[in-house]
């Protein structure tokens, strides 16, 4: 699993990856000097690659950015670093260090709920009429037993990243669907993609206080946590998993408390074996 | 390079518009040519950084000066677009002003650390802006927009050192990890849409890049 992890550096490098990878990586680096290393010294190589791009810019760019920088606050050190300090620009910090870097591998379990709440919107863009009309996904990339989640964020950036990802996995040539039992649902499985996707509608809603939790089922009995996820009002959920497939046997839907949980505490509601 | 702006490159002197910046049209082309004329070196930014990170507006401007065009550049190179790539080397200039104490040094050079941030900015523009499965099926190149109000004191003589370094590196590269160096840097795609569009498995696809990188950069160390 740990490779994986390890396999993301070069698409880290030129930023060829997903807001949830890019964490997962930043995570990983903080333990693992030789991947600090190797990425340092490949964004050299990037630098380079842009610096072959240098053009003249107008001269308007400067004004317009001396105008913005005179009016934004800078963030202190990180060390003291809180980034209430930053109350200048009003741009959507699309990803910031200060975001990922206060991001704590300690407790996956949170993460992944919070990423599982976030609410993908305008869905149609996916072309696939009222049926996802307002659809909750995650996006999880599984990091040794944990699953390690998403940032807080909710932009639209990562909604669009989020719709994205569904399709990569739902259009993928080696596509796989199956039924899943909670309501009228299915599970699509790409090994190619790397990602799983569990979606229906008319699910009901589970207990009070908790949430679905998509499980992978491991040829040695062990499940491995996916994300968490709660239906609409009507039904329709989303949740979408990166992981790979191998020793995987199955998957599970349970039901546990709110902020998922790192081993199943409740039978399945719904199985489906490979 | 357009007639119009041969002629005002000669005519700006020494701050003319290296020649490698034509590669923002025709893309990662080792076959491409162009003279070296000059050869300048890109220097450390790191002082320059750090003081800005302290509030210093005047380090704040010169590094500017010196990085502007890259940032500029790549931008444009990315999103295709002037007047969206001058959104985005704003926003991502901003952003350096705004983050500078967090820079270190052991992330790379402050030139890289930068330039990181821009790439970055480029490509989430172009991902919230162009429909995923568009970008995928049409990636023809649009014309580049040449600023009609240049800014002379900005340095992009590097521009053509770094292209004909950059073209003799990518020479040592084979066909398909420029491909997917090309696709991720300056296309914006993520792996799995690398994956999807030259139909290889995603592991292949991320090693790729990262076999691409690791090349060009032994090249490169070659020839330092």
């Amino acid at each position: 699993m740990k490779d994986n992890v390890h396999s993301l550096l070069g698409p880290y490098v030129v930023n060829a990856v997903t807001p949830a990878e890019r964490d997962a990586f930043r995570d990983h680096m903080v333990a693992c000097e030789d991947c600090r290393d190797e990425v340092a010294s490949l964004t050299e190589v990037t630098a380079t690659l842009a610096d072959a791009q240098a053009v003249t810019p107008p001269r308007s760019l400067r004004d317009s950015v001396m105008a913005e920088a005179a009016q934004t606050a800078q963030l202190l050190p990180l060390d003291d670093g809180l980034d209430a300090t930053a109350t200048g620009t009003t741009h959507a910090v699309t990803e910031t260090t200060e975001t990922t870097e206060t991001t704590t591998v300690s407790a996956p379990v949170t993460d992944i709920s919070v990423g599982s709440t976030r609410h993908v919107r305008g869905s149609h863009r996916f072309g696939r009429r009222g049926a996802l009309a307002g659809i909750a996904a995650a996006s999880v990339l599984l990091m040794a037993a944990a699953g390690i989640g998403l940032s807080v964020h909710n932009s639209r950036q990562e909604q669009l990243v989020a719709e994205q990802e569904l399709m990569m996995v739902t259009t993928a040539p080696d596509a796989h669907s199956m039924d899943l039992d909670l309501g009228a649902a299915h599970l699509v499985m790409s090994d190619r993609m790397n990602g799983l996707v569990a979606m229906g509608h008319e699910a009901p809603m589970p207990d009070k206080g908790m949430e679905y939790q998509l499980w992978l089922v491991m040829d040695d009995g062990k499940s491995m946590p996916g994300p968490t996820f709660m239906p609409e009002e009507d039904g329709e959920f989303v949740a979408i998993m990166h992981t790979s497939f191998d020793g995987v046997t199955g998957f599970a839907v349970t039901q546990e408390p709110t902020g998922g949980s790192q081993e199943p505490t409740s039978n399945p509601v719904s199985e489906v074996q490979l | 390079m357009s007639t119009a702006r041969h002629l005002r490159a000669v005519s700006s002197g020494d701050r003319a518009v290296a020649d490698g910046a034509s590669s923002t049209s025709s893309g990662l082309d080792p076959s491409e040519s162009s003279p070296l004329a000059h050869a300048a070196h890109s220097v450390d930014l790191a002082p320059l950084l750090l003081q800005t990170g302290q509030g210093s507006t005047s380090a704040y401007e010169q590094l500017y000066n010196e990085i502007a065009g890259s940032v500029f550049g790549v931008a444009l190179r990315v999103v295709r677009d002037s007047h969206m790539a001058q959104d985005v080397a704003q926003e991502a200039l901003v952003e350096v002003w705004r983050h500078a104490a967090r820079y270190r040094a052991d992330a790379g050079s402050a030139r890289s650390w930068i330039l990181t941030i821009a790439q970055r900015r480029a490509v989430d523009r172009v991902r919230s802006e162009q429909a995923h499965t568009n970008r995928i099926l049409n990636h023809a190149p649009r014309d580049q927009v040449v600023p009609a109000d240049q800014d002379e004191v900005v340095n992009t003589m590097f521009a053509q050192w770094q292209g004909a370094r950059v073209r003799a590196g990518l020479a040592a590269l084979t066909e398909r990890q420029r491909e997917a160096l090309e696709l991720t840097y300056f296309k914006g795609y993520t792996h799995y849409e690398v994956a999807l569009a030259l139909n290889v498995p995603l592991g292949t696809a991320k090693a790729r890049v990262r076999d691409g990188l690791i090349k060009l950069r032994d090249a490169w160390e070659a020839d330092a």
